[in-house]
């Protein structure tokens, strides 16, 4: 029996993709980072901000009604639009909203994008750095974390790998093998952040942050945007770019908390991959590269596990084989991903899967033969997932 | 509750909800109680006004063991908060109590390389000002 959303695969299609400049981008804020990755994206396709209906965006939560700012700076009235609140799972969830929102008949080319300016405004002072984390904290809960102790991203992460560690065996090394492995991608990236090669004994030197992390076990703080373009598989024949076809998508929001159940080692990847899969009619052995959501090192590992790839438990002799590099089984992370291009919570995984599939690339970075791209998004506080996969054209 | 510091204690302290008072409340007296559903009888933890198993509202703030283990801990290297300053590297703690709801502490009284997940701890109580104690956990 096949899945009941398996009636829109490939019926939709990503037809452009643009990012901002990358990395410190001083004197440029988020908004003005997202309007230039718009502008790079609907230039991809061919299409001016007048083709556009819908629009999805998600920028920093200290900016009201988001969308409602980049619309009126875009230039664009929109049938279907809204700002996103699922963290690094908002940008996926966009495209699925997009495509919803297409069937639906509210709209029918859909503008999807993220931008923040993370790097500029966390290196103006230590002072600022430390404001900046206290204060995330501080909107998150007020009770049961900061008098504590408890503050960032990092260490509820950490919390899972630490779990993860004791139950598996798993060890930092394999940790450092997810780093290593992106940063070698990244050095063909000629607009990744971090330019220098990275041996296992520069990740085990690397200063402690949250342990079991280090440095650099943490994703890049940037100043960042990316954009695609969702409409129609029959209305992207007429346009620019070879489409990308959405084959299946999926998502699950593990509310009940990071704390509760397993679901620090068997995170919110499981049933949306299943449900992404079961779209599109394949499985994990069907997939040829991947770009997952790396806020963390640790996030690969067990995403790698709950998305099939291996079995859960296995995922550190897995990526400790090379399977994420070049040649290896899973290409991952192909453009450097969030620990050495820059971190735009996901987009620029949508995008870096796009182009994969398009086959833009020179031999030294492109996935030779790729036809298929599973993308993850990650976040809120820990608990939503999404998941695409992506098919390349016939 | 104050939410006010009166002495040089530096680091956040706890804001209640309508919900949660209770448990800050018994924590000033020593007690670590939690909410006991009155129809499933099943513990809950955080504070909420309904049960997560059954939704009911019916509920009683109930005393546990203070006994449980250690899920999962992180150690911090680098300092978030000046509160913490010269404390370099604490440890934060998932505890999962002996009656199975999990809550978010430290553990203190040992050294944090030597915490373990499923160390079993007991519950110990810092009172940290005048008006505010904290439930931590050192081992059992």
């Amino acid at each position: 029996m096949s899945a009941p959303n398996a009636a829109y695969r490939d019926r939709y299609a990503i037809v452009g993709a643009g990012t901002s400049r990358l990395g410190k981008v001083p004197g440029v804020s988020a908004l003005g980072l997202i309007e230039e990755a718009c502008a790079n994206a609907l230039d991809d396709a061919g299409l001016a901000a007048r083709d556009v209906d819908g629009l999805l965006v998600r920028g920093p939560d200290d900016i009201y009604t988001f969308h409602q700012v980049v619309g009126e700076r875009l230039g664009i009235d929109a049938g279907f639009s809204t700002t996103t609140a699922n963290g690094g799972a908002s940008q996926i969830l966009s495209v699925i909203l997009a495509v919803m929102a297409i069937e639906a008949g509210l709209a029918s080319v859909v503008l999807c994008g993220y931008g923040r300016d993370t790097w500029s405004r966390t290196h103006t002072s230590e002072r600022a750095r430390m404001r900046g984390a206290t204060r995330a904290a501080e909107m998150e809960s007020q009770e049961f974390g900061p008098e504590y102790g408890l503050f960032g991203a990092a260490a509820m992460h950490a919390f899972g790998a630490r779990r993860h560690m004791h139950e598996f065996g798993t060890t930092r090394e394999q940790f450092g093998a997810i780093a290593l492995a992106f940063r070698e991608h990244a050095l063909c990236n000629p607009d990744a952040m971090m330019k220098k090669p990275l041996t296992m004994d520069d990740y085990l030197a690397a200063r402690m942050i949250v342990e079991p992390f280090g440095l650099l076990d943490c994703s890049l703080r940037s100043d960042a945007a990316g954009a695609v373009i969702v409409t129609t598989t029959e209305r992207a024949r007429d346009l620019r770019r070879r489409p990308v076809l959405i084959k299946g998508f999926g998502t699950h929001n593990n509310l009940k908390g990071w704390f509760a159940d397993d679901h620090m080692t068997r995170t919110a990847a499981g049933p949306s991959g299943e449900r992404a899969y079961a779209m599109a009619g394949i499985g994990p052995e069907d997939i040829d590269c991947a770009q997952i959501y790396d806020c963390f090192t640790y996030m690969v590992l067990t995403q790698i596990e709950d998305y099939g790839f291996c079995e859960k438990g296995e995922g550190g002799p897995f990526v400790a084989s090379g399977a994420l590099g070049r040649g290896g089984r899973l290409p991952t992370n192909t453009s450097g991903g969030q620990l050495s291009e820059s971190h735009a919570e996901g987009v620029l995984q949508i995008v870096e899967g796009v182009r994969q599939l398009q086959g833009v690339y020179g031999p030294d970075r492109q996935v030779p033969g790729a036809e298929t791209c599973l993308v993850s998004g990650h976040g809120g506080n820990t608990v939503c997932h999404s998941t695409l996969v992506l098919g390349a054209a016939p | 509750m104050s939410i006010e510091t009166k002495s040089s204690y530096l680091k956040p302290l706890p804001y209640p909800s309508a919900e949660s008072r209770p448990f800050w409340e018994a924590a000033r007296r020593h007690r670590l109680m939690v909410q006991k559903c009155g129809r499933c009888g099943r513990f809950r933890f955080p504070p909420a006004a309904r049960c997560p198993h059954c939704l009911a509202a019916e509920h009683e703030w109930t005393e546990v063991s203070g006994r449980g283990r250690v899920f999962s801990f992180v150690t911090y290297h680098r300092l978030y908060h000046e509160g913490w300053d010269g404390e370099i590297p604490y440890v934060v703690a998932v505890i999962e109590l002996e009656e199975g709801p999990r809550l978010l502490s430290t553990v203190t009284g040992v050294a944090p390389n030597e915490v373990r997940c499923d160390m079993p701890v007991r519950v110990v109580f810092d009172d940290v000002t005048e008006d505010v104690t904290l439930p931590k956990f050192a081992p059992a």
